[in-house]
């Protein structure tokens, strides 16, 4: 009995946290122009599933606009959150409680494209968190 | 049977004590579908597209891009059937819109306090004339920014759909030529199922 509990509360925990959790995709410039996008996660159950599979970015005017696309690699429908977050270039993250989480439905093994534009020209980099 | 009865008692006492309701902070930013009633949510998604929309209109970054042009906020019409605070949207998007540092606003719905304090200031004999704020000096707003906010909402005995459409119109003052306008559709439905499913 003790250790039936104890692996439900451990499956519990497990499962919990992996709701909680989020991904992070951020992008890195190599030396010669290219680019690659580089996702952390530590949600089991999105890592499989959500992949970034272009990030493009360019200035309007001296606003950052960011594209990404973002793929759903699972055969059926998932339905999330992502959010945009800016960092100045000394990393101080700008407007942190201005960007709120969007929701976003994509049917299975299907690419959506998600844009968002800096809140102000002093961003140079960002991270998209996306989270169930 | 006395202590059959304690313990349901007990055990009645713990489940009331379960009944009872909890108050906690959460997430300003989350997604809050409590009701197809217009929300949060739907006023940060309204927020932001319209001023990343209006931010990228090549017109508009031509605009900003050597100055930053005076505007002022009009009423946002509110269509729909519900009460929906229509100001909160705009101070949210005149908020954004003045620290993307693109644009600058002016505020009509303080004019008349302050003419009051500048009357004060200028008349009242209790300001040294050195440093009271000279009238006639204010910047005149060169664009409106107005629009609406309309609903349709239909049911049946399983299903309510409400679709909101938020308009939003930057006018130039001088020649009356709309500028710029952005749209945001929301949809939001509540759906009854058997068991939760």
């Amino acid at each position: 009995m003790t250790t039936l509990r104890t692996l439900f509360v451990s499956v519990l925990l497990v499962t919990l946290a992996a709701c909680s959790a989020s991904n992070v995709a951020t992008r890195q410039d190599n030396d010669d122009g290219t680019y690659q996008t580089v996702l952390h996660s530590n949600n089991a159950m999105l890592k499989g599933r959500i992949n970034v599979v272009d990030l493009k970015q360019r200035n309007v005017g001296d606003l950052m606009q960011v594209q990404a696309t973002l793929e759903n690699g699972w055969k059926f429908e998932l339905d999330f959150q992502y959010k945009f977050k800016w960092f100045d270039a000394n990393g101080f993250e700008l407007a942190p409680e201005g960007q709120s989480w969007r929701q976003l439905v994509m049917a299975g093994r299907t690419q959506a494209n998600v844009q968002a534009i800096a809140p102000n020209p002093t961003a140079v980099k960002y991270e998209i968190w996306v989270r169930e | 049977m006395l202590r059959l009865l304690s313990m349901m008692m007990l055990a009645a006492t713990v489940a009331l004590a379960g009944c009872a309701s909890k108050v906690d902070y959460g997430d300003a930013t989350a997604r809050e579908t409590v009701t197809t009633d217009f929300g949060s949510t739907d006023l940060q998604m309204i927020a932001a597209k319209m001023v990343d929309d209006m931010l990228v209109f090549p017109p508009v970054v031509q605009m900003t891009s050597s100055r930053r042009p005076v505007a002022f906020v009009d009423t946002i019409k509110n269509k729909t059937t519900e009460h929906i605070d229509t100001e909160s949207i705009t101070d949210t998007i005149q908020s954004k819109l003045i620290n993307s540092g693109k644009f600058r606003f002016v505020d009509m719905t303080v004019v008349e306090r302050v003419r009051k304090q500048l009357d004060y200031q200028a008349n009242s004999g209790m300001v040294d004339e050195a440093t009271a704020v000279a009238m006639g000096r204010q910047v005149g707003a060169e664009f409106m920014l107005y629009g609406n906010m309309s609903s349709i909402v239909k049911r049946d005995s399983s299903t309510k759909d409400v679709y909101y459409k938020f308009t939003l119109k930057l006018m130039n003052l001088q020649t009356g030529i709309i500028e710029w306008s952005g749209e945001k559709e929301i949809r939001k439905t509540r759906s009854k199922s058997l068991f939760g499913i």
